[in-house]
């Protein structure tokens, strides 16, 4: 009984993170302005991989492997924001009509990321 | 074999046509990166990690980032954005 | 670096080249004879004596140049009329008739292989056996493919570092810009600097926080990756990658102003050097023994352990910081051509 909720416990964390990869994909495709393309891409490089190595984990069990997965985890947690944070500063650096696809809040934090390089 | 291993085979071989077909030099290189990503997967199904964590410090990250670098010099990058402006701008019209 | 001697035109290297090249053009011999003639002529005839040499001169001189445009010209419209064509056409005729002898050669080598899988391929003689049952007495390295790309071969290891080593002189070579004499920064070094990082988000708090956490765990990780070669899986280029890549990693967060703290020119010239010297001191006189081992007091030790395998870990680190500092000179010189 227990094994077999671990089993569906691991399976429905797996799926789960599976179709937030595939959900993440179809946006990167689908999407045509940068900003929404690096929306779609962190989804699946952060909540997909944590419930995925989730899901493996459970089905793994307390071993060495599930601490080097959650290692990963905290890896991926802290590197592929920073990866979004830069593409998106990046985008705000270099394209000129940034009001074309987007409600501009604040205009002079704008032109003080372009006055800075 | 098995079905994953057949898989990451036929990736790779798209992805080594499609580098050589591709006219835009930057989707070039991120298609040339996830084929040196299929191949480390590929090195760690065949018992080997260690070329594994060669191939994907070296084939994803160095190289790739070099590539990059040197796109950035010739100015082939910004060539490309207004390419891809222009085209937007078609599209908007056409759609 | 040997500092350029003041007169280097005139010592006898450079002297000998200009012989070689076949020194200055026939042209400018008879121009500089002329205008001496000329001068010397103008000091001691009258006026329009002098005059008229002049006017010769100028006329010879102007007959000389108006040969070589029409050489150029005639030269040009050749290549361009018949002899481009001609070239082309010889081109592509070569370049299938390559092709095709190559693919020939390819194909009749292939012929000639041992068919697949056969146990009794001469991949499967008695040295592999060898190496598989006695490599880990032999070199005390419970990785075997560590005991045998630094032990049994370790020859042809040497000859891999040394060509990461060439490929960076390579690179040194065409993407180096010097800098001016007195050691500040030229005037294109400042442009390609200025170039470099135009479109970058410079000075990121958030980037430089989480590379101040990252970094040193992904070094920790090459140096284990490195040190631990001949216990497990990886080995000197697996972790010198890493390390190389962590440098890159820092480089981008911080600029070339943190770097160049720790990482000089000097400091990649000296690290290499030292490493690929040692490796080739320890490992060279393979070529000479013709790839036997000789008999050493450095014994292999208890397999397992981490100062153990003889001098496998110390080659390791060798090749490793060979590799880290050839990726990270790499990125620097295509970056700004200096590091």
């Amino acid at each position: 009984m227990l094994e077999f909720i671990r089993f569906l416990l691991s399976a429905v964390l797996t799926l789960a993170g599976l179709f937030v990869l595939v959900s993440g994909v179809v946006g990167v495709f689908r999407f045509r302005y940068s900003m929404n393309r690096m929306h779609a891409a962190a989804l699946g490089d952060t909540l997909g991989i944590l419930c995925v190595l989730l899901g493996v984990m459970v089905a793994e069990g307390l071993t060495i492997a599930t601490v080097k997965m959650l290692l990963v985890i905290i890896t991926l947690w802290l590197t592929s924001p920073v990866a979004s944070h830069l593409i998106s500063r990046l985008e705000v650096t270099i394209n000129d009509h940034l009001e074309r696809h987007m409600n501009v809040v604040d205009k002079t934090a704008v032109a003080r990321e372009k006055e800075g390089n | 074999m098995s079905v994953l291993n057949i898989l990451l085979l036929i990736f790779i071989i798209v992805c080594a046509v499609s580098v050589a077909l591709s006219k835009n030099l930057l989707v070039a290189i991120v298609i040339f990166m996830s084929q040196s990503l299929a191949m480390s997967v590929i090195w760690v199904m065949l018992q080997s990690p260690d070329l594994a964590i060669t191939e994907a410090a070296v084939g994803v990250g160095i190289d790739s980032l070099l590539y990059f670098v040197t796109l950035k010099k010739i100015h082939a990058i910004d060539v490309e954005k207004e390419q891809e402006k222009e085209g937007e701008t078609n599209h908007g019209e056409n759609s | 670096m040997a500092k350029i001697r003041e007169d280097y035109e005139n010592s006898w290297w450079p002297r000998f080249l200009r012989w070689l090249r076949g020194g200055s053009t026939r042209l400018d011999d008879q121009l500089q004879e002329e205008l001496v003639e000329s001068s010397e002529a103008h000091l001691l005839q009258s006026p329009e004596e002098a005059a008229q040499m002049e006017r010769q001169a100028e006329e010879r001189v102007q007959q000389a140049l108006q040969d070589e445009r029409n050489m150029y010209d005639h030269v040009h419209d050749w290549a361009r009329l018949k002899g481009a064509r001609l070239t082309r056409a010889l081109y592509s005729i070569l370049a299938v008739v390559t092709c095709f002898a190559i693919i020939y050669v390819l194909l009749r080598t292939t012929s000639f292989l041992p068919p697949f899988g056969d146990p009794d391929n001469p991949v499967n003689n008695e040295v592999s056996q060898r190496y598989i049952e006695a490599g880990m007495q032999e070199t005390g390295a419970v990785n075997i493919v560590a005991g045998m790309i630094l032990d049994y071969r370790a020859f042809d290891t040497l000859g891999e570092s040394n060509v990461l080593f060439i490929a960076a002189c390579s690179v040194l070579i065409l993407l180096r810009i010097s800098r001016e004499k007195d050691g500040s920064q030229s005037a294109e070094q400042l442009l390609v600097e200025a170039n470099d990082r135009m479109y970058e988000p410079k000075n990121d708090t958030i980037l430089q926080h989480i590379t101040k956490l990252l970094v040193p765990i992904v070094l920790l990780f090459g140096m284990y990756v490195i040190m631990n070669g001949h216990i497990s899986p990886g080995g000197g280029f697996s972790g010198g990658a890493l390390m190389g890549a962590a440098l890159i990693l820092y480089l981008n967060a911080f600029g070339f102003q943190k770097t160049e703290r720790f990482f000089t020119f000097r400091v990649f010239q000296t690290v290499s050097l030292c490493a690929l010297s040692f490796y080739a001191v320890s490992k060279a006189y393979s070529f000479f023994t013709g790839a036997n081992h000789l008999w050493s007091f450095i014994t292999p030790g208890t397999p397992g352990k981490l100062f153990s395998a003889g001098l496998i870990p110390y080659l390791n680190l060798a090749v490793g910081l060979v590799v880290c500092c050839t990726m990270y000179a790499f990125y620097t010189l295509f970056r700004k051509g200096d590091m």
